[in-house]
């Protein structure tokens, strides 16, 4: 929770992403209570309908749920759901890119698929 | 946000003209603001900022138009006025007039006699955050302290409607920090109703949820500030290819060296950038967002 925001994208976006990779790590537990948008408002110096925004996206999608009066918490299971969503998102994020910054170096199929490999010493990706 | 309010008031202007003379300040406004939100006012020096703030509060008679809070008149209606607080930039420069005399501690009694929901427990405790020596005279403080005085009389007036002009002028970055703080803390405690005009844009876009642009004295953008952030880019690449991504839409601060071009765009709804070019799209800061909006180079 303590990263800085960037001017880059979306700062509800960057909200509900950070507590994703809280989540991710462990720094928030399931059937925790995250912080509120108040406390995120106060915390980053940005107004609280944005910080509302950024948990409102994961109450949506299911990694948050409301209980009425105390706050939110992350759901059971919702470690798996952000590795699950995040996987979807892998290849327009990370793939595309890549595919075409090698294209634009002229880095053949063949190279890529080398230095995958050399840089994963246990073969995983092979 | 901020359901737990019991207000739901509205601050209305209508056609609003201020003209000096023959000279127009302020070109048939037109704002409706709602309350309970924090609302960001950004112009280039002498757009009417603070000309607009004078007149939203009835400090200053507009030529034309009217001000209503709920459908009330604002000018000369103590009741409606008791709602709004302007907390004026003072500037050491004027020698800051006839309060130039007076020490802080008489100058936050006076404004504790004249906003009627005054707190004087947060200005205390705001004069102790902002380390300020209340028995230095006005004449005596720096740009810096004299934003703290403006910020003070702003949060401890308690009004339902603030407008604070210029409130981080002079400011170090600490205290800067420190102001946004407070006025989240307090809006998120009261859902009171903000208008913040800035010159330091950026710093004060993640805290402004609307922001109001004008520009020689005509309004020239209201817009949730994430939403206009979200449909404004910058396009560069080699000229052709950005002239074909951006063909028919708003395009803004055209800068070109030897074959490359860049370009600001403000997508309007269902618009979008021809991705079929090889081009590079970046979002952009609000302070670009205004650079592209008030960019008069162009007007020859």
């Amino acid at each position: 929770m303590n990263e800085f925001l960037t001017q880059e994208k979306s700062i509800y976006l960057q909200i509900s992403e950070m507590l994703e990779n809280d989540i991710l790590r462990d720094i928030l537990l399931e059937e925790e209570r995250v912080p509120s948008t108040n406390e995120l408002a106060k915390l980053y110096s940005i107004n609280p309908a944005t910080a509302a925004k950024g948990i409102n996206i994961l109450v949506d999608s299911g990694i948050l749920y409301k209980k009425r009066g105390i706050g939110m918490f992350v759901t059971s299971g919702a470690k798996d759901m952000i590795k699950a969503k995040r996987k979807a998102d892998f290849y327009d994020n990370y793939i595309v890119t890549l595919l075409r910054e090698a294209d634009a170096l002229g880095i053949s199929k063949k190279e890529l698929a080398d230095m995958i490999v050399k840089e994963n010493p246990k073969n995983e990706y092979k | 946000m901020n359901t737990n309010r019991s207000t739901n008031m509205v601050l209305e202007c209508k056609h609003i003209t201020k003209k000096y003379k023959n000279e127009s300040v302020l070109k048939d406004i037109n704002l409706t603001l709602e309350s309970g939100k924090i609302y960001g006012l950004i112009g280039r020096n002498g757009a009417g900022k603070t000309t607009l703030l004078s007149i939203l509060s009835a400090q200053n008679p507009a030529t034309e138009g009217t001000v209503t809070l709920d459908g009330k008149e604002v000018w000369e209606n103590q009741d409606v006025l008791d709602n709004i607080c302007f907390s004026r930039e003072l500037n050491p420069s004027q020698g800051t007039g006839s309060i130039a005399g007076l020490r802080v501690k008489e100058y936050l009694r006076i404004a504790s006699i004249y906003y009627p929901n005054w707190d004087q427990a947060m200005a205390d405790h705001l004069v102790k955050e902002f380390d300020l020596d209340i028995k230095k005279r006005m004449s005596k403080l720096s740009k810096g302290m004299l934003s703290m005085v403006t910020i003070i009389v702003a949060l401890a007036s308690k009004s339902q409607y603030t407008f604070l002009d210029e409130p981080v002028a002079g400011l170090d970055v600490f205290m800067r920090d420190k102001f946004y703080k407070l006025l989240i803390e307090e809006y998120s405690e009261t859902g009171r109703t903000f208008i913040v005009s800035t010159h330091i844009i950026d710093e004060a876009s993640m805290v402004l949820e609307d922001i109001i642009i004008i520009s020689k004295g005509e309004l020239l953008m209201r817009a949730n500030t994430e939403d206009l952030l979200a449909r404004t880019f910058h396009v560069s690449g080699k000229s052709e290819d950005v002239e074909g991504a951006v063909a028919g839409l708003s395009v803004y601060r055209e800068e070109t060296i030897g074959r490359s071009k860049g370009v600001t765009v403000i997508l309007k709804e269902n618009q979008q950038i021809n991705r079929n070019y090889d081009i590079d799209i970046q979002p952009v800061s609000l302070q670009n967002v205004f650079l592209a909006l008030c960019d008069d180079s162009k007007e020859k």
